[in-house]
């Protein structure tokens, strides 16, 4: 089963989505009496840098009620989360949880998850870890492995099934 | 003598080896004794643009399981290491969430209280080891090495979750390696990040923050760079080529990790200390 199925399960969905509708909801109502746009957050923001994104507006636009725009943009998916703009608020805004709560509304609303996030979740789900163990090549190019290494067998969760059970539920449901 | 469940994570277990090799071999040397545990799973950190609720109940479920053993956890990533300080932090203010997330834990016979202590490498050498006690296993000093230290994000900020180093001007690994003879020094690229979090996604723009970062070591002529962190590492030292193609430049710079440095100043065995599998060109630097 994949994260696209898990998450486009009707009645569930209508829930988690209301969740996140509610904590954005009260992200909206705080943001309204601290943020003063002075703008430390997009100065410090490490994606800004590079791509595009203004964590300042986001702030300003999810005071505004532009919701539904910033879910369906690309630019959320852009942070690096780097907590700068967490760290450097003068007012506590900590644009970096807005952003969050924007980017799991677009997973919970069915929309496409860019990149490899869904393959990390199935990793997680079947295993416990976000990959399994890999070969790495050595200086000169020998191929090893963790056992080759001497290094002992890795920590995973001992009952898989009761672990699968636990998180599909919560990927499925909200707790 | 000092002792914690190893809370691997996944990157270093699985393709960092270099850094877990070289925990295992310095620690010890230093009196902490790591003790493996089975059962942990991932921290829930990559998980955090997906579902918030997901990150939240795989750290508290890493932490019962510490609690379980009643042990507290090295935890040598900082991403994992931010997780499950959020986590502790989210439930000790929370009491509706932790009853929710321990309804949950119950099906794996786990509950969560809250009384493990998490360490990270920096501070566990720092504040528990400290710096008089490493400076007593210092066989080769490291005189004349020039250092840019790289903290990672997650282990700095943000410092209203307790973040066991400065925020701003992080100095504890620049002790550490004072201790060891060498010259860490400051340069204005410090605090930026190295691109890892997009690289699931953004691939590119994750390799051009990575190659921009290095670039900048590397022009202003240090011997090598030193990190604490498996996702960092896996930028700069090995995708180094990738990300040099990123910003045009042909990248040569060192990248160690902090254990190494330290088992290469306490004169420990170079292929123990995982010191063939990093791709960066470390031998350049004739240790």
């Amino acid at each position: 089963m994949s994260i696209v199925d898990l998450t486009s399960m009707a009645q569930s969905q209508t829930e988690l989505r209301n969740e996140i509708n509610e904590r954005l909801a009260k992200l909206q109502n705080e943001i309204s009496d601290y943020c003063f746009q002075c703008g430390k957050c997009t100065a410090g923001c490490e994606a800004h840098k590079l791509l595009e994104l203004e964590p300042h507006k986001i702030v300003a636009l999810t005071k505004r009620g532009l919701i539904d725009e910033m879910v369906n943009s690309d630019v959320i998916w852009t942070c690096m989360s780097c907590f700068k703009c967490w760290e450097r608020c003068p007012q506590k805004v900590a644009p970096i949880e807005i952003l969050n709560a924007l980017k799991n509304m677009a997973v919970a609303s069915g929309k496409q998850i860019p990149g490899q996030y869904t393959s990390m979740l199935q990793s997680i789900l079947s295993i416990g870890l976000i990959q399994d163990v890999q070969e790495v090549s050595t200086h000169d190019n020998k191929i090893v492995k963790r056992e080759s290494l001497g290094l002992p067998p890795i920590s995973k969760p001992v009952d898989a099934a009761k672990f699968q059970m636990a998180l599909t539920k919560l990927a499925v449901e909200k707790v | 003598m000092k002792k914690y469940a190893l809370y691997p994570g996944c990157v270093m277990p699985t393709e960092q080896y270099a850094y877990e090799l070289s925990i295992r071999e310095v620690l010890p040397l230093l009196d902490v004794e790591l003790v493996d545990t089975n059962g942990f799973s991932c921290c829930g950190e990559p998980m955090k643009s997906v579902n918030k609720m997901v990150t939240l109940y795989l750290a508290a479920r890493n932490l019962a399981i510490g609690e379980k053993k009643e042990m507290d956890l090295f935890v040598p990533c900082p991403m994992c290491h931010f997780s499950l300080s959020e986590c502790k932090h989210v439930l000790s203010n929370n009491n509706e969430m932790k009853e929710r997330i321990n309804g949950m834990l119950a099906s794996e016979n786990l509950a969560y209280n809250g009384t493990s202590e998490i360490v990270h490498t920096v501070d566990l050498l720092h504040d528990i080891v400290g710096i008089d006690e490493i400076k007593k296993h210092v066989k080769k000093s490291l005189k004349g090495l020039k250092l840019a230290t790289h903290y990672g994000c997650h282990l700095i900020r943000p410092s209203e979750i307790g973040r066991p180093v400065d925020a701003e001007n992080p100095q504890k690994m620049e002790s550490i390696l004072l201790a060891l003879g060498a010259e860490p020094l400051y340069y204005p690229e410090k605090l930026d990040c190295c691109g890892a979090p997009i690289l699931a996604n953004l691939r590119e723009s994750a390799l051009t923050k990575t190659g921009q970062k290095l670039q900048r070591i590397q022009e202003q002529k240090f011997d090598a760079m030193v990190d604490v962190c498996p996702w960092c590492h896996k930028m700069f030292d090995s995708r180094q080529n990738k990300a040099g193609e990123t910003v045009a430049t042909k990248l040569e710079v060192p990248v160690l990790y902090l254990t190494q440095v330290l088992g290469i100043a306490f004169a420990v065995n170079k292929e123990k200390l995982g010191l063939n599998l990093n791709n960066s060109p470390v031998n350049k630097l004739n240790l």
